[in-house]
């Protein structure tokens, strides 16, 4: 059962079940626990190589036992996703715990990974369960509906959940070119039927600088 | 009803529950346009709904609307208009954000920490380096590194700690003379020995009026406001000044540690 105490505490009672959190974020726990470093983020030998092949690492741990775990990570706000079934969408690094149950793996995004500066791959978390994800600043949920296409800078950008279709635009014009351009040259937008999440802050992207 | 999203779970916005030029929490802001336009600094929209259009403050079509509302032809090219309908959301590196009204009014902010405003506000450069004017009525979006404090002068704050000021004519350096005279007090001011409390500079504020400060002393970090001309008599513009009387037109610039005052304070 995951909750939040704070904004930036993540506090995971468990009975005997176990989560999947990345390494190194307990900070404290009450009870029995067992942490084990799950190799290639508890995906098996393909998960494994894929994730070293595509350069979206997570190293994950497993935690196991009776009591309560808390997990935190250098300060940032943390948000709890539920899954009932649909994807999760998220940068490795803003992966902060998942419960067991969930399984992870990774996906191609294509130029949109390219204009976050965060490579072309993304990992995926899909189930039933919670999971919490890592932002800087409280992460704002916008929901995409079919009337309501959104539209999201790729530095802002974290995660998303649903059945959204995501479509990169560019606004490169020869005016980009001599530093006159919009400041947003790369947007994503998403269409369809879901949750995106951003965050009050962006990463340094190529995007910011054009 | 979408599937996602369900009750007790955070909150989720859409176009219809976000606020209209109002912060969502206290990071986010959401400007609502109906047609209209606003100025941002480039790089801080976060997410919008809608059609929005974000161009350069240099595109030709612009032209008349930058003519009224932005008089910093220098620094152009870190602004952009934002034009269309729709809601759009703005951030900036997770600081605090918050907005204000002005009502006919003047208020100077430091450049880094002005997000956006309407057009019916001008934004000029100020005459102090580094801080940005805004004259008229409309909305602005200023960000700050946590809360922003309103005090009435008169009163001295710590240079840090200022955002900015409204209505004040009078924003003048103060040194707390007595600590830093004699031979002592310029070892200590120069050398940190004997007890330096740091906070023998602050910035002076008397009048009406309103200060703004930020409840800590990180700065954010600057962005350029654009060069002034070189002119004589222009505060930063780099013109030097008729060669005048006494040791402060001395020509040559005084390096660090050099001991400049000491002598000044001799007689040298």
């Amino acid at each position: 059962m995951f909750r939040l105490q704070g904004s930036k505490v993540l506090a995971v009672d468990m009975t005997g079940d176990a989560v999947k959190a990345k390494n190194g974020s307990m900070v404290a726990y009450d009870g029995q626990m067992a942490f084990k470093k799950l190799s290639g983020g508890g995906e098996g030998l393909r998960g494994m190589v894929t994730r070293r092949l595509t350069g979206e690492q997570m190293t994950v741990m497993e935690v196991r036992g009776q009591g309560t775990c808390w997990f935190a990570d250098r300060a940032s706000e943390i948000n709890l996703v539920s899954l009932r079934g649909d994807t999760l969408h998220v940068e490795s690094s803003n992966l902060l715990a998942t419960d067991a149950g969930l399984r992870t793996g990774t996906t191609f995004t294509g130029l949109r990974g390219a204009s976050q500066g965060n490579g072309l791959f993304t990992t995926t978390v899909e189930g039933h369960g919670q999971a919490a994800i890592l932002s800087d600043g409280p992460a704002v949920v916008l929901r995409v509906s079919p009337q309501y296409p959104l539209t999201v800078d790729p530095g802002a950008y974290i995660a998303h959940q649903g059945s959204v279709r995501q479509s990169f635009q560019s606004g490169v014009t020869f005016r980009t070119l001599l530093g006159e351009g919009g400041g947003e040259a790369f947007q994503i937008r998403f269409e369809g039927d879901g949750l995106v999440y951003v965050q009050p802050s962006e990463r340094n992207t190529i995007a910011g600088e054009v | 009803m979408s599937a996602y999203g369900a009750p007790g779970g955070p909150v989720v916005h859409d176009p219809t529950t976000l606020p209209a030029d109002d912060n969502v929490n206290a990071y986010t802001f959401c400007v609502e346009l109906k047609g209209g336009q606003w100025f941002l600094q480039k790089g801080k929209m976060i997410a919008y709904y809608g059609a929005i259009e974000f161009n350069g403050v240099g595109h030709g079509r612009l032209d008349r609307l930058v003519r009224t509302a932005f008089h910093s032809p220098l620094h152009a090219s870190d602004w952009v208009v934002a034009a269309g309908s729709g809601k759009m959301l703005l951030a900036d590196r997770a600081f605090d954000v918050n907005s204000y009204d002005l009502d006919d009014g003047n208020l100077t902010i430091r450049a880094g920490n002005l997000l956006a405003f309407q057009p019916t506000l001008a934004l000029k450069q100020s005459i102090v380096p580094g801080f940005l004017t805004l004259i008229g009525t409309g909305k602005f979006v200023a960000a700050s590194n946590g809360p922003v404090v309103f005090l009435e002068p008169p009163i001295r704050v710590d240079p840090q700690a200022l955002v900015g000021w409204a209505d004040c004519p009078s924003p003048c350096h103060h040194y707390d003379h007595g600590y830093l005279t004699g031979v002592l007090g310029g070892l200590r001011a120069m050398t940190g020995l004997g007890g330096a409390s740091g906070e023998e500079h602050q910035f002076e504020f008397v009048g009406a009026g309103t200060v703004l400060l930020q409840s800590s002393e990180a700065l954010m970090a600057e962005v350029a406001t654009g060069a002034v001309p070189p002119e004589v008599g222009v505060p930063g513009g780099g013109g030097t000044g008729p060669v005048g009387h006494g040791p402060q037109s001395s020509g040559a610039p005084r390096l660090p540690g050099q001991l400049g005052d000491l002598q000044r304070r001799f007689g040298l």
